[in-house]
């Protein structure tokens, strides 16, 4: 699939309609591609309608209009084949490690053995080994979220769809975390559409950053950032600092207008 | 030291009311009518307790209101559940659960002893009609609390509507559900014993009303002690049930009492 597009996101707007209170149009005339295998990242300000715009790819809310193509075919409901990591993990409490990475196994109708294997493999994968039966309440923040990308993983998604899944967790974790998330990308490359509003975390990870607008949120500007390195050393380079300042220019409008939004 | 300390503390009040009614009814200053001493009441109980009479009133209580607790949870749970998720099921109930939760629902006693009679379908109705509030009231909200992203979480991972529901809600509604249990089972025991208590009959609140009855005030105050140890046995295991049901829960990892 690689260098052809795997989805295809066609003038999509969405609006909140809740049930009181007045619509939000969040999403305006959105237009992107993803090619397979690619790594991407969404950056804006908060209330962009970035995470909204995931949740769209991943069949969780409807499109109000246009359409959004996976593999060619119309997205209409959440599947497997996108796996979703949360912010905030998202785990089943009342479920230990194990069990959470076992139940999407048990979903898909894999034979005993297989699921236990797999379900060990993944969380040795991302360094739980010692906690499979731990629940997620006995966990730090980092490892709750180790244990949600395990369990997303297991399925093995082409689409790997990921909602600020740093953005609860300390500087340290943080940034181990991205290196380990590019480590396992690069080992088994998978398309991923990042969601963050953090500029060295998009540009340190993505192939590509999509710069979205204040609300309503469209694509203002598409920057390549491939540094094809999962060396932390490269924050340091003066390439990776420009393209951070770039990029901040690009988004610094938008929050300077978001804030504007915001005031009554 | 101050560990067993605290372990007895509790005991130390209840001791304490003991001995209080103990010294207040030999004193002299009320008839024994008035107040039985309660080493009085300890022999009436002991007494029916041998000729078995305390096991049948007791065995008679315990199955009407444990039975009106068991059908109010088996209706009032997955009640609560679709009054949450169905938006039809919410329109046609929730008018039906405001009003009907605060009434007096012991009012309707003369008119379900009409209907239904005297006998145990009329008192289990009572203690259902009485009991399923507070359930499906905590089902609905623990229901309603349920992450958002945990439900799309266990759809991304291929659950069906049946396994969100059996799988997911009901699990991540469980706290709240069980407090809901928790205030039902009370509820239960007392609806049972004022039911007893007006249509009489064998039953803890039918042998307090035939010793009332008989002017018997050691009969009457035994009643009373019964169902304050019965009460408090039956909320001791739901809490012990709680705990072991929730064992996931951040409230039994970490109790917040030190």
């Amino acid at each position: 699939m690689a260098g052809t597009s795997q989805i295809v996101i066609d003038q999509v707007s969405h609006t909140y309609r809740p049930p009181r209170g007045r619509e939000v149009l969040a999403l305006q005339d959105v237009s992107l591609e993803v090619r397979g295998q690619e790594f991407i990242a969404l950056l804006g300000p908060s209330g962009c309608g970035k995470s909204t715009l995931l949740y769209l790819v991943g069949g969780f809310l409807p499109a109000t209009l246009g359409t959004i193509r996976v593999d060619g075919k119309p997205v209409s409901g959440p599947g497997p084949d996108r796996g979703i990591v949360f912010q905030h993990f998202a785990l089943f409490p009342w479920k230990t490690v194990r069990a959470n990475v076992l139940y999407g196994l048990e979903k898909l109708g894999l034979p005993r053995a297989e699921r236990e294997r797999r379900a060990q493999a993944f969380i040795d994968l991302v360094g739980l080994h010692g906690f499979e039966e731990s629940y997620p309440s006995h966990l730090s923040g980092g490892m709750k979220q180790r244990a949600a990308i395990a369990r997303t993983l297991a399925i093995d998604p082409e689409i790997l769809l990921m909602d600020e899944p740093f953005g609860a967790l300390d500087a340290q974790t943080r940034s181990l975390m991205q290196s380990e998330l590019l480590g396992i990308w690069q080992r088994s490359p998978k398309t991923v559409i990042f969601v963050t509003h953090d500029v060295q975390e998009a540009v340190y990870l993505a192939e590509r950053v999509v710069v979205m607008s204040a609300r309503p949120g469209h694509v203002k500007a598409i920057v390549d950032t491939r540094f094809g390195c999962s060396d932390p050393s490269v924050f340091k380079s003066k390439a990776f600092v420009d393209k951070v300042d770039e990029i901040w220019g690009l988004v610094r409008d938008e929050a300077l207008k978001a804030q504007g939004n915001q005031s009554p | 030291m101050a560990r067993v300390i605290w372990r007895i503390a509790p005991w130390l009040s209840v001791m304490a009311v003991a001995a209080a009614w103990e010294l207040t009814a030999r004193s002299g200053v009320v008839t024994p009518f008035m107040l039985p001493s309660l080493s009085v009441v300890v022999a009436r109980i002991w007494s029916d307790a041998a000729s078995g009479e305390l096991v049948a009133n007791l065995g008679l209580t315990l199955y009407r209101a444990l039975a009106g607790f068991a059908i109010a949870s088996a209706v009032g749970i997955p009640l609560g559940i679709l009054i949450a998720r169905s938006r039809p099921v919410r329109w046609f109930f929730d008018p039906i659960v405001s009003v009907g939760f605060p009434m007096p629902k012991i009012a309707f006693l003369p008119i379900v002893t009409l209907w239904l009679g005297f006998h145990d379908v009329s008192k289990i109705t009572m203690i259902v009609f009485d009991a399923i509030f507070p359930i499906v009231t905590a089902t609905i909200a623990g229901t309603a609390a349920v992450d958002r992203e945990i439900l799309w979480s266990a759809r991304n991972l291929g659950a069906s509507d049946r396994d969100l529901l059996r799988e997911i809600i009901f699990p991540a509604a469980l706290p709240e559900i069980l407090t809901g249990l928790q205030v039902a089972l009370p509820i239960a025991l007392i609806v049972c014993i004022v039911a007893e208590m007006k249509m009489g009959g064998v039953g803890l609140g039918g042998a307090m009303i035939t010793a009332s009855r008989f002017a018997e005030s050691p009969g009457v105050f035994a009643g009373i002690v019964e169902i304050a140890i019965v009460g408090y046995v039956l909320v001791k295991v739901m809490a012990a049930a709680r705990r072991r049901l929730l064992l996931w829960h951040q409230e039994v990892l970490a109790p917040a009492t030190v």
